[in-house]
């Protein structure tokens, strides 16, 4: 790993970690989160082959312009079906059904409170407020999302840097993940602001 | 048949991968593969060679001292398949285009709307380079998944909640 990416490594986990604490108390320690991934990745290794063609629910929040940056949350049916059936203490609907807008609000409540405690932990380090979009729920081809959300990287650069979570149901882990795409600037800022703390912690 | 200037690990039988930013040309029987979002998937193609080159752009323009990966930009991917072609033989009048995508995924304003001025670079693209427009499923909100069957020369175009469309 680059040392860039070590840095930034850093404050992806103190977010994970806000984020974790936040789903916790949501979900009353039901549901925890765990850093999977910084990743730098050339634009066609972006969409792994097991995302390539998959039909996924996803909850998306998209930081403001100046700033740039998407939070995407995926969850296959069955595992988003079940998180909303704990949230709202309801039996499991038929496989099948479509989503009622009571369950859509219960996986755009969680996408709120989870992506808020992570760019707020983000917002610490580059000492700037954040502001994201409420959310919004997709019934979509993650790969599709997922190359929107890069867009505003693949402006400038040839690789995307992109951040991984996974969700652990009782330590287990589950199917459903967080990505976060910082935009191109705020990537920057995170790396400036990061190599100001080293430089002062080493003197 | 494939033919291209990436590398061909993309493909799997006679089912191509083309990925964000790449660009394949190949000869029947073989099918491209992509899953588009504000990207525009675009295949220029000969019926009469059966053969066809696709790439899947993300952005309308190369920005100057970027690195060289044609199939990202439209006006780079255009000129990029026209040579694939040409060196199999396949000339400009030979060819028709087809293109798909562009949609606007996310509900927001700003940058990560590409899709339109993706749509609006690609179609200019084509003009100027004398190429015909022979289908187009291009905007929308929703993210598609398509298929591109050199044998026939049609497009299959899935989209979440409707009935695939081929054209």
């Amino acid at each position: 790993m680059s040392s860039n990416l070590e840095l930034l490594h850093s404050v992806f986990s103190a977010a994970t970690h806000d984020a974790s604490a936040a789903m916790s108390f949501w979900t009353k320690g039901l549901v925890t989160l765990s850093l999977d991934e910084v990743r730098e990745l050339p634009l066609e290794e972006v969409v792994s082959s097991e995302l390539e063609e998959k039909l996924l629910n996803m909850v998306v929040l998209t930081l403001d312009e100046e700033s740039g940056g998407t939070i995407v949350l995926t969850f296959d049916d069955n595992s988003g079906r079940q998180l909303a059936s704990i949230l709202l203490s309801q039996p499991l609907p038929e496989e099948g059904t479509e989503w009622n807008e009571l369950e859509k609000s219960a996986l755009l409540e969680t996408g709120n409170i989870l992506g808020c405690a992570y760019i707020g932990a983000i917002a610490k380090c580059v000492e700037q407020t954040l502001t994201p979009s409420p959310p919004y729920f997709l019934q979509d081809y993650a790969a599709s999302v997922l190359e929107q959300a890069i867009i505003e990287q693949a402006t400038y650069t040839e690789k995307i840097l992109i951040c991984q979570t996974r969700f652990l149901q009782k330590n287990e882990e589950v199917n459903w993940n967080v990505f976060f795409i910082p935009s191109f600037c705020l990537r920057q800022k995170m790396e400036q602001s990061l190599q100001f703390d080293e430089k002062l912690s080493d003197c | 048949m494939v033919f291209s200037t990436t590398n061909t690990d993309n493909k799997v039988d006679n089912k191509i991968t083309v990925g964000i930013g790449q660009v394949f040309g190949a000869r029947a029987p073989a099918t491209f593969h992509s899953v588009l979002g504000s990207c525009i998937g675009v295949v220029l193609y000969s019926r009469q060679h059966k053969t066809g080159a696709m790439a899947h752009v993300v952005l309308p323009a190369q920005v100057a001292g970027s690195a060289d990966t044609p199939g990202k930009y439209a006006d780079t991917a255009i000129k990029h398949m026209l040579k694939l072609l040409a060196r199999e033989g396949v000339m400009l009048e030979h060819l028709t285009a087809k293109i798909t995508g562009g949609a606007a995924m996310f509900n927001t304003s700003g940058p990560l709307q590409i899709g339109e001025k993706n749509i609006d670079a690609v179609k200019a693209e084509l003009t100027n380079a004398n190429i015909r427009l022979g289908g187009d499923d291009t905007g929308g909100t929703k993210g598609r998944r398509v298929t591109f069957d050199l044998e026939t020369g049609m497009f299959t175009v899935e989209t979440v909640g409707q009935e695939p469309t081929v054209f």
